[in-house]
């Protein structure tokens, strides 16, 4: 029985996490929220993610990839996560991801190289059908291609019209796109459209868990400290009762989303109840721990100037990513009450 | 990632498998069974039955084999703790000594404790009990006040513990008694070693809010205990129990997730038999037990990885409880929604519910014992995130 990351993932999840700390911190994060008008397509956080194999990881090698699987994805997920980065990370790999799996050699040969070492921004959406206008896409303004339906299929369209659309998450941008209709991904079966939308899910959940446990982590840091009555208030049971049940609720999500990732990529027989667990639990998890984090700042977690609102509200955008709790939750009664 | 178990704990799987299937009756499975019985009689069986199983080989899983054990690995335990449950095996009557006094013996008994006290505890030849609680030492241990008086070879012991499960049946109890006159919270405790069959001790049960009578109260009114039947050094009972309740933090909470996910599919069954199970709102609460469970048992996969690769969970083991005891008190009210209207009565639409409501009542009790919740949130607030006392 070994359910845990390994040494190699464990580095992995260290890099993305040192790099950000170092080199991409809630300041950078800041002039990206700040700037509403910006694409959000921060060039040194893209260049690292090129060089540093976050976005290879899932492209095989035989295509420039490092031919890793969806728990070393979820890994670099959790810590863009952490770390509220903004760019087009998951949009590119979830694009690379249906070409891989859905697309012809000469398309695969075309894009996957390129995919994964940065030289094209990908995206990708199951909301709207191709040719026609695809809503409020992640990353859809910068996107060389974006991977859309198109009848029965998935398509692959260059040349989208893009109008972006406002969001309170200023970690990300969104925009609708007017797409073409593009060529056709010739392997995109519905079950293959189910896999990508699982692996989507399992990403986003992933992103999820890192910002809740973010958020615990700075939360804990913050009352230690912080004084009032004369004591630090994380020593009041009614803040540490809560953010215990938060910790534990995290790790949970955590658990969650690692088997998920893992049951996806070995076909477990349980893999689409696993990746709704691990997407119910985060997506809850994930707004009660960034609520939390406000909460237990008091004033100052309300300000705009501290960090905790893009905590919340990118917590509060992905929680309704690919089915928020609810439809899970209704999917895991689905699969587990008799007919 | 490797989610499987070895080829030689998959084939302890299939010897324990085999011996089970030959040796539970298939009307134990049903709860009616057990209560036709009563309380007597069924801890009789149980009490033998689990002889038998030891004699066969099949306790202490992961014990080394000097002290009768089997010598297994961690998965193997957990496969055991899965397994019991698969086949309706009763459950033991002996856990607090198989569980808590058994290990604390080999770390840190006598040589002569270690021969007296761990064989005829896996036979089933004394029943111990756990002598902590008191009336006025809950979740405040510390606050114990019963007391031994040092009286030449013997202490002299007076006083009363509670909620004392098995106290009819027991036979033995490891007891926290202070044996240092005037002496204060965690100081001047031992861990007595108290015969129960003597004039001195009075054991009587208490019915609980279920009706059962699984736990009691133990009266000691100067009941003699040889110096020697302590565990540990006399005065270091505080040191004695930390260790003795350390051996919980190895138990994965594989057990409990098998017996949980069970009843929830029993309970499901019961949905679809009502027509209940295509109510929106109790298929969301349904789901939302369901995912605690998942969970449950991947955080079990986790520390029974953890153990394998020789870590100390340290105070995680709180979590675990956590999560499997609100889980399993959440599994239960969902089942109270499930009946709406009808969740008190004792049968429904030909459905006998009294072994459901036995468990429903039960739930209420393990977010109390072997430290409420608000202790355990105590402890991971402290203890894990760090936060000040």
């Amino acid at each position: 029985m070994f359910f845990a990351l390994t040494d190699d993932q464990r580095e992995f999840d260290s890099a993305v996490r040192g790099y950000l700390a170092e080199r991409f911190d809630l300041d950078a994060v800041r002039g990206v929220v700040e700037d509403s008008g910006s694409d959000g397509h921060p060039a040194s956080l893209w260049k690292a993610a090129g060089e540093q194999g976050w976005l290879a990881a899932l492209v095989p090698e035989e295509h420039d990839g490092l031919g890793l699987g969806l728990v070393e994805a979820q890994v670099i997920a959790r810590a863009l996560g952490a770390g509220v980065a903004p760019g087009p990370w998951r949009a590119t790999v979830l694009a690379a991801e249906a070409v891989r799996l859905a697309g012809s050699d000469e398309q695969q040969a075309a894009w996957l190289p390129r995919f994964a070492a940065g030289g094209a921004v990908g995206a990708f959406t199951l909301r709207g059908s191709a040719p026609g206008v695809l809503p409020a896409v992640e990353y859809g303004g910068v996107a060389d291609v974006v991977v859309a339906r198109s009848g029965h299929g998935l398509a692959l369209v260059e040349g989208a019209t893009a109008t972006p659309r406002g969001s309170y998450d200023g970690t990300a941008r969104l925009a609708d796109l007017d797409a073409g209709a593009g060529t056709a991904l010739p392997g995109a079966t519905a079950e293959v459209v189910e896999e990508l939308a699982a692996r989507a899910t399992v990403l986003v959940a992933a992103d999820l868990v890192g910002v809740a446990r973010e958020a615990i982590t700075r939360t804990v840091a913050y009352d230690r400290d912080r004084e009032q009555f004369g004591v630090p208030v994380g020593s009041f049971q009614a803040i540490k009762h809560a953010l215990a049940d938060l910790h534990v609720g995290v790790t949970m999500a955590e658990h969650a989303a690692l088997y998920a990732a893992h049951a996806v990529d070995a076909r477990l027989e349980d893999a689409p109840l696993a990746v709704s667990v691990a997407k119910a639990k985060a997506s809850d998890v994930a707004v009660q721990a960034t609520g939390a984090m406000i909460q237990y700042h008091g004033g100052i977690g309300y300000t705009w100037e501290h960090e905790a609102h893009f905590f919340y509200k990118r917590a509060k955008r992905l929680a309704g990513q690919w089915g928020d709790a609810d439809s899970h939750r209704e999917r895991i009664a689905a699969l587990t009450l008799p007919e | 990632m490797d989610l499987t178990y070895t080829a030689a704990e998959e084939e302890f799987r299939d010897e324990l498998r085999a011996w089970l299937r030959a040796n539970i009756p298939e009307e134990w499975g049903r709860p009616e069974f057990w209560e036709s019985l009563g309380d007597e009689e069924s801890f009789r069986v149980r009490r033998d039955w689990e002889r038998d199983k030891a004699e066969a080989g099949f306790a202490g899983i992961a014990w080394p084999t000097e002290y009768g054990g089997r010598g297994g690995t961690p998965g193997m335990k957990a496969i055991y703790d899965e397994e019991m449950v698969r086949a309706n095996a009763p459950r033991t009557v002996n856990a607090l000594g198989l569980t808590f006094l058994a290990p604390t013996v080999m770390a840190i008994g006598t040589d002569a404790q270690k021969k007296e006290i761990i064989g005829p505890l896996l036979r089933n030849e004394v029943i111990w009990c756990q002598g902590f609680s008191e009336p006025g030492a809950g979740s405040d241990l510390a606050a114990i006040s019963t007391r031994g008086v040092r009286d030449g070879d013997d202490f002299v012991v007076s006083g009363q513990k509670v909620w004392t499960t098995n106290a009819v049946h027991g036979d033995k109890i490891f007891a926290m008694v202070r044996t240092e006159p005037g002496s204060q919270r965690h100081r001047g405790i031992s861990m007595l070693l108290i015969d129960m069959h003597q004039p001195g001790v009075d054991a009587r049960p208490l019915k609980q809010m279920s009706g059962a009578s699984e736990f009691g109260e133990v009266f000691f009114d100067d009941a003699h205990v040889p110096v020697t039947e302590c565990l540990g050094e006399i005065g270091e009972g505080w040191r004695t129990a930390m260790l003795l309740l350390s051996f919980e933090r190895g138990a994965s909470g594989i057990g409990q997730y098998t017996e949980f996910r069970r009843q929830y599919d029993e309970i499901a069954a019961v949905a679809k038999r009502l027509g209940r199970h295509r109510d929106p709102v109790v298929r969301g609460k349904l789901a939302r037990v369901l995912t605690e469970l998942e969970c449950l048992r991947l955080h079990a996969m986790h520390v029974l990885t953890e153990v394998e690769q020789g870590r100390d969970l340290g105070f995680e083991a709180s979590m675990t409880k956590l999560q499997w005891s609100e889980t399993f008190q959440d599994l239960w009210e969902v089942f109270d929604d499930v009946l709406g209207e009808d969740a008190t009565l004792d049968a429904v639409d030909g459905l006998d519910l009294r072994p459901w409501h036995a468990q429903s009542m039960w739930s209420r009790s393990v977010t109390i014992w072997g430290g409420s919740s608000q202790v355990q949130r105590n402890v991971t607030a402290e203890r894990v995130l760090g936060l000040p006392r």
